[in-house]
């Protein structure tokens, strides 16, 4: 099946993947390190929120 | 209602298992790709279509753009066919979830800047300054041009999640009405459902043009950029 794979999608693709789509690999790197920073700092201050067990605004 | 309405732009799932990523990739199936020479009505179609719309989106660019020929085409049929797929009742539509129309646009927009500033440098980087600005004005302007190219990935997503979104919500919105006028005023209901077929009407074309706005910044992007 990886030989299957390799032969109908890498083969014909490669050029691709390897020259023409460089500048996208960088731009789904860009990509990826948003994405870590947004889920980071999402789960920080879900750790942040879930530490601090008095409200954060108090009672009115 | 309120919960409802949004109900229908939640993770599909099914025996509580997430399918989106099956769910995305259904529409390939649709577009087959024999090897025959000569293939049957429904391929023959298809690659009519693909080709024309090729050509017509490929002549402005020089030799360096045509090799996002492949990638360009394929973004319009996948987000013209998950568009389309999405007006259909109960569907999923991946393409209004902002977190798909981001993975979309920015590493295709990043790739076109990328490109601009690797092969020519200076080119890219005069991008900045409007020609014939007035010599006070240049910090100003660089900034603006500076932040309106930092906005256009986000644009890119936020037009597509929220047409597609919103075209969703007013069929869904309509189509309730319509069911609730049924007993009150068949009259009304009628009327309401005659705007109903035509919203049904518009969100085809819109689903259509969304798809090819998207592919067409992206290639002005990258015409810009080589």
């Amino acid at each position: 099946m990886l030989q299957n794979l390799v032969k109908n999608v890498w083969v014909p693709m490669k050029p691709y993947y390897t020259q023409a789509y460089q500048e996208i690999w960088l731009g789904m790197g860009l990509m990826s390190l948003i994405v870590y920073k947004i889920r980071s700092a999402d789960k920080r201050s879900k750790a942040l929120k879930a530490s601090s067990p008095a409200p954060a605004h108090g009672h009115h | 209602m309120n919960e409802n309405l949004f109900a229908s732009f939640a993770t599909p799932t099914m025996m509580g298992l997430p399918i989106a990523v099956l769910v995305v990739m259904f529409p390939s199936i649709l577009f087959p790709s024999p090897n025959r020479l000569i293939n049957n009505r429904l391929i023959s179609i298809q690659q009519w279509l693909i080709q024309l719309t090729s050509k017509q989106m490929l002549t402005i660019h020089n030799q360096k753009g045509r090799t996002w020929a492949l990638m360009l085409m394929s973004l319009i049929l996948f987000i013209g066919s998950t568009n389309l797929l999405g007006l259909l009742p109960h569907s999923f539509t991946p393409t209004t979830q902002l977190s798909m129309n981001l993975g979309m646009a920015i590493p295709l927009w990043a790739g076109t800047v990328i490109t601009g500033f690797r092969h020519k440098t200076k080119a890219s980087l005069a991008h900045f300054l409007p020609q014939g600005t007035p010599l006070p004005l240049i910090p100003m302007l660089v900034i603006i041009e500076t932040i309106s190219l930092f906005i256009q990935p986000m644009a890119l997503a936020v037009r597509l999640t929220a047409n597609i979104t919103a075209g969703h919500l007013l069929i869904h919105l309509i189509g309730g009405a319509t069911l609730a006028l049924i007993n009150i005023s068949a009259t009304t209901a009628l009327i309401t459902f005659m705007i109903l077929v035509l919203l049904t009407i518009l969100e085809f074309a819109v689903a259509l043009i969304q798809a090819y706005v998207f592919t067409l910044l992206v290639s002005l992007y990258l015409h810009d950029n080589t």
